[in-house]
């Protein structure tokens, strides 16, 4: 029972740092690319701030998306596929 | 009606019951900020996160059928026909699921007086996993899986409720961070129309994704039951109208509105503003996402708190009431062994009359227990009209606020 037991811990553990890189990058990065779009269009330059804080908008709007699709997929038992950028919807690898 | 039949439908009226439990449990992971900053107000925000449950759970068209096999060995996942799947005899499995479930009903309806947010995951799987050692003994539980991937109670259960707060807070807190970082100097006007948007679109993805986990575990539960007396036999697909019934509970419960966790969760914690709204929802859905991914089973409940922690310790200068999260951290501890404790009580009482009988007299406590909890909460009423009212850091939780007569 200790084996499995560190061997459920190791496995946790293995899962956990990606979890924390990828949440870090998505659950951190975007909101402050959110940020920065809002801090673009209320800089007083309207062309050039509203055309950067778009760009910027695009960003989150293709982490929201990436996200939307993966909540439809995985509730299809799909996977969600990012290796081509468009993400695309996968089978889930057994 | 043979006692088998009985059984089954106490089952599944228990299962809806749990579901609805475990929805207005939830509504607060995903509203609570948005409504304490004003970005939604309270009435709209249910509404949203109920309709958001409701296409969530529709979405999932996987079957979940495993999800016990998570604490119990109930299911043998390799078999190829529903019949030769199950480990444990038919009425056997539906005396343990129906004392787990009321396991799990319990602790919901009692932390929610409380206005304590705890996992509804961990309520359910504490339960079975007492019925569990009250019918089969300690062997009939999986507690660390075969080593291949994260499983059983340690690996399901364990592990991520001691990491999900961690991971949570410490993106939320970065999150929080750099946005006050980079807005500073921002005029108010700017950031509070903007960060509102943001959260109500981050608020309603946690909310999507709640409905596509959580609503799964019920259909999970409900169609074993049927598996095991024998009146479904697909291992592929779940029933139509298990399905349509589990969405319609989970968003009719977050439609109620948990008032007081969402009160505990945007009130009591931390003093929330949009961006730190944002940047929990933001980490909230990351992680839930991440995990999920990554075949990481977390709790919403956890990952949501972790995040509004995380954004509280990553302000400058705000405020953390750590005395609420230590009465939350205790709540955690509890829920597993306490929902056991209630699953193996009932398991145990019903046994005492056999199946049929027993399943009443399980029912019959129940619905006392539940009704008891009920009346107890209307002395201190919380709802939509008093939920944001300022936290009276004296008065015990729940923080019912002052002057809230009726």
């Amino acid at each position: 029972m200790s084996d499995a037991f560190g061997q459920d811990v190791r496995l946790a553990l293995d899962a956990l740092w990606k979890v924390l890189l990828a949440s870090l990058i998505l659950g951190a990065g975007l909101p402050a690319v959110f940020a920065l779009a809002i801090r673009s269009l209320a800089s007083g330059r309207v062309i050039i701030g509203r055309a950067v804080a778009g760009v910027l908008l695009l960003v989150v709007a293709y982490g929201v998306v990436s996200g939307l699709l993966f909540i439809v997929a995985s509730g299809q038992g799909k996977d969600v596929s990012f290796t081509h950028v468009i993400p695309q919807i996968t089978e889930k690898p057994a | 009606m043979s006692a088998e039949t009985l059984t089954l439908v106490l089952v599944v009226v228990t299962a809806l019951g749990f579901d609805f439990t475990n929805g207005f449990h939830d509504t607060g992971n995903a509203m609570a900020t948005s409504i304490a900053t004003g970005a939604l107000k309270p009435r709209v925000a249910v509404a949203i996160s109920a309709v958001m449950n409701l296409v969530g759970a529709f979405l999932s068209v996987s079957v979940a059928l495993t999800v016990t096999n998570a604490v119990v060995k109930t299911f043998d996942s390799s078999a190829t026909s529903a019949t030769d799947a199950l480990t444990v005899p038919g009425d056997v499995l539906l005396a343990i699921v129906l004392a787990g479930l009321i396991g799990g009903i319990v602790w919901n309806m009692l932390t929610w007086l409380l206005g304590l947010p705890s996992s509804s995951s961990h309520a359910l799987f504490g339960g079975l996993i007492g019925a569990t050692i009250a019918s089969l003994g300690w062997n009939g539980v999986n507690w660390v899986g075969d080593g291949t991937q994260p499983d059983g109670v340690v690996g399901k259960i364990l592990l991520p409720a001691v990491a999900s707060p961690l991971v949570a807070g410490l993106v939320a807190g970065t999150g929080t961070w750099l946005i006050y970082r980079i807005i500073v100097g921002v005029a108010a006007r700017f950031t509070e129309s903007g960060f509102r948007w943001g959260q109500v679109g981050t608020a309603s993805l946690v909310s999507l994704a709640h409905g596509t986990n959580d609503a799964q575990k019920t259909m999970g539960v409900i169609t074993l039951a049927l598996i095991a007396t024998g009146r479904w036999t697909s291992l592929t697909s779940i029933p139509f109208w298990v399905k349509l019934s589990c969405a319609v509970a989970i968003a009719a419960g977050t439609y109620i509105g948990g008032w007081r966790i969402i009160r505990t969760l945007g009130k009591g914690l931390v003093e929330i503003e949009s961006p730190q709204g944002v940047a929990a929802e933001s980490a909230s859905a990351a992680v839930i996402l991440a995990s999920s991914h990554l075949g990481f089973a977390l709790s919403t409940t956890h990952v949501a708190t972790g995040s509004i922690l995380g954004t509280g310790l990553g302000k400058p200068g705000a405020e953390v009431r750590w005395g609420v999260a230590g009465r939350m951290g205790v709540g955690w501890l509890l829920t597993l062994p306490a929902a056991a404790i209630v699953g193996a009580a009932m398991w145990g009482l019903g046994n005492l009359f056999g199946l049929a009988v027993g399943s009443i007299v399980e029912f019959a406590v129940l619905a006392v227990v539940a009704g008891y909890l009920f009346t107890r909460s209307r002395r201190t009423p919380v709802g939509a009209h008093n939920v944001n009212d300022e936290w009276e850091s004296t008065t015990a939780s729940p923080n019912t606020p002052t002057g809230a007569a009726v």
